[in-house]
């Protein structure tokens, strides 16, 4: 077998494990991120509606863009806040 | 008096068993068929037999005479057909051939043990004689005896070469088990290994041995990061990118102008995460300019957008490389384009700055005209625009212009991102001989393509033309600069083209000087 360069970053990332889920959304904070896809704010306002309704308490962020990987200040932002979030992801 | 050499053979006139072989046409091989004209020669040959292969290069040639003379040759492989064929065709045999499959008939029902036998059918399908192995006078005497049958004299073949070899083991003689481990591949060809290992784009690839890489490196450090390429985030070490060129296929020159456009795509401003997973067919268009096009072979006439130049087709090849293996961006994983096009598998382009009337793309971009610049664009597929007709620079400019109005979407006006427009040097030329500069192309190109937003309210459209009065005056390109305007081509023909934008990602246009070492 020849020795080969592999084209690939063979580093091996170990998966994050997921957080504990909530039984209830009443009482919870929910960030809801709008990427800037077209339409995503409207559907972000119904979900909005639904989880005020359900008793949880909402904010919204927004990305710079919806092609870009969000920036490391609005993730510090998101976690900061806790709770879940809500992403509107594609139109 | 000298006897004459006999076959080694059997001689014992019996009948010839029938043959259970596959030959290229619809009718079957028969030994009544063979035989119909005159004797047949039946020639047991295996693709892996050096001797097998020797008896074809050696009798091969004479076939045709034989044919007229009445004597039919075949070539009986213990292969199947389609490699009977080739192999056949590639020693130059030049009379009939079948193929046969485990566990092979035909040389089972001649109680063959080795490869070539020859055996000499007469008239009537009884045998009268047969050869085995390489053995030029036993072979003469045996078309001797096809000869008297024919009453006439054969030619044999020459003396020169070897005149005895021996021959390899029939299949038909070996235990079954071994003869289909044999047929097996042999699991060592290094290209199909690189589809196993996934390191392909599709096609075939050079594979990166450490030499090969070593050589592309030419001395510069492997462990230099060139950043990390989106979306995977892997990281473009220098020997990554290497291995990238090695597997499209670059030759070591070629690598500056690709680390270069490697460098230029990872700047943050090209925003490459958003073009490597869109559902767009977004492709990353290179455009190189400077001395290196010279020094390198780069391609910026005839066929300037097409195949055919191995500087071109490799260097845009090893960036989409480094964006589909080291970024992880394949198509229907991480890739999540549509349809895609054929310029994702690697654009690379070189500007005709001797045959332009105007200053080059990287001049326009700040470098001296000495400088070799890599220039990285995202971009989607080139649409060709026909003009033979056009007799003043004003109409030119105008179906240039319009024959854009439908880049990205029929209705989507106005684009942010730059359209390119590749000028070929006959539709240049008019407008150098009416002095007309860039500028004045670029400023003439963006007044043309305009509608009133009322048009323009059908299907997709942008949130400004829905936002704008009906009778608003709504123009293609939000400003001029979202022209860009390149010369390549060759010297006939009136076709240029333009290369529509990818969209929504905030993609600027990014140039990277090309490493000297001169």
């Amino acid at each position: 077998m020849p020795d080969y360069v592999s084209p690939f970053d063979e580093r091996v990332r170990p998966a994050e494990p997921l957080a504990p889920r909530p039984a209830d959304v009443a009482g919870q904070r929910v960030v809801l991120l709008d990427i800037r896809k077209n339409r995503g704010a409207e559907f972000l306002d119904r979900v909005e509606t639904l989880l005020t309704a359900a008793g949880a308490t909402t904010a919204r962020v927004t990305k710079e863009i919806f092609s870009k990987p969000a920036a490391l200040s609005l993730i510090d932002e998101i976690a900061r806040g806790g709770g879940l979030v809500v992403e509107a992801l594609a139109d | 008096m000298r006897q004459a050499p006999r076959a080694n053979g059997d001689r014992d006139g019996g009948p010839a068993a029938e043959l259970a072989v596959q030959g290229p046409g619809p009718a079957a091989v028969t030994i009544a068929g063979l035989t119909a004209g005159g004797p047949a020669l039946l020639v047991f040959v295996s693709e892996h037999c050096p001797t097998s292969a020797l008896a074809l290069r050696r009798l091969g040639p004479l076939c045709p005479a034989w044919a007229r003379a009445g004597l039919t040759t075949i070539a009986i492989f213990e292969d199947p057909l389609d490699v009977a064929i080739r192999t056949a065709r590639r020693l130059g045999w030049a009379g009939q051939v079948a193929g046969q499959d485990p566990p092979y008939p035909a040389s089972r029902a001649y109680r063959l043990s080795t490869v070539p036998t020859a055996v000499l059918v007469g008239r009537g399908g009884l045998l009268a004689g047969r050869v085995a192995g390489w053995d030029q006078r036993a072979l003469a005497a045996l078309l001797g005896e096809a000869g008297t049958q024919l009453d006439t004299e054969l030619a044999v073949p020459s003396a020169a070469g070897p005149l005895t070899k021996p021959g390899c083991s029939s299949k038909a003689a070996l235990d079954p088990e071994l003869a289909a481990a044999m047929s097996a591949p042999d699991g060592t060809d290094d290209l199909e290994e690189m589809f196993e290992r996934g390191w392909t784009d599709g096609l075939p690839v050079i594979p990166p041995t450490a030499e090969r890489v070593e050589a592309m490196l030419g001395g510069r450090d492997a462990d230099e990061s060139l950043g990390l390429v989106p979306p995977a985030m892997g990281e473009a070490t220098l020997a990554r990118v290497a291995a990238c060129a090695v597997l499209a296929g670059c030759r070591p020159a070629y690598f500056p102008v690709v680390a270069a456009a490697a460098r230029a795509a990872l700047d943050p401003a090209f925003n490459l995460h958003g073009q490597a997973v869109t559902t767009q067919p977004a492709g990353q268009l290179i455009v190189v300019n400077g001395p290196v096009r010279e020094e390198i072979g780069l391609n910026s006439g005839m066929g300037a957008l097409g195949p055919g130049f191995r500087a071109n087709l490799t260097i845009g090849r090893a960036v989409r490389l480094l964006v589909s293996l080291t970024g992880g961006a394949m198509p229907g994983a991480m890739d999540r384009a549509t349809l895609g096009q054929m310029g994702k598998l690697g654009f690379c382009v070189a500007e005709d700055e001797e045959g332009s009337p105007w200053e080059p793309l990287h001049v326009e971009r700040g470098f001296a005209a000495g400088q070799s610049v890599v220039t990285v664009i995202g971009s989607d597929a080139p649409q060709s625009i026909s003009d033979h007709r056009s007799r003043t620079p004003e109409d030119l400019a105008y179906v240039l212009a319009w024959a854009a109005a439908s880049a990205w979407s029929t209705n989507w006006w106005p684009l942010e991102e730059p359209s390119v427009f590749v000028i070929c040097p006959e539709h240049a030329e008019m407008f150098r001989g009416a002095g007309w500069t860039k500028q004045r192309l670029r400023r003439f190109m963006f007044d043309a393509v305009h509608k009133p937003a009322g048009e323009l309210r059908r299907g997709e459209t942008t949130p400004a033309v829905h936002a704008a009065a009906p009778d608003a005056v709504v123009p293609k390109w939000a400003a001029p600069e979202a022209i860009v305007l390149l010369v390549a081509g060759g010297e006939a023909g009136r076709y240029s083209a333009v290369l529509g934008p990818c969209t929504g990602m905030g993609s600027q246009i990014v140039s990277r000087e090309v490493e000297s070492r001169a």
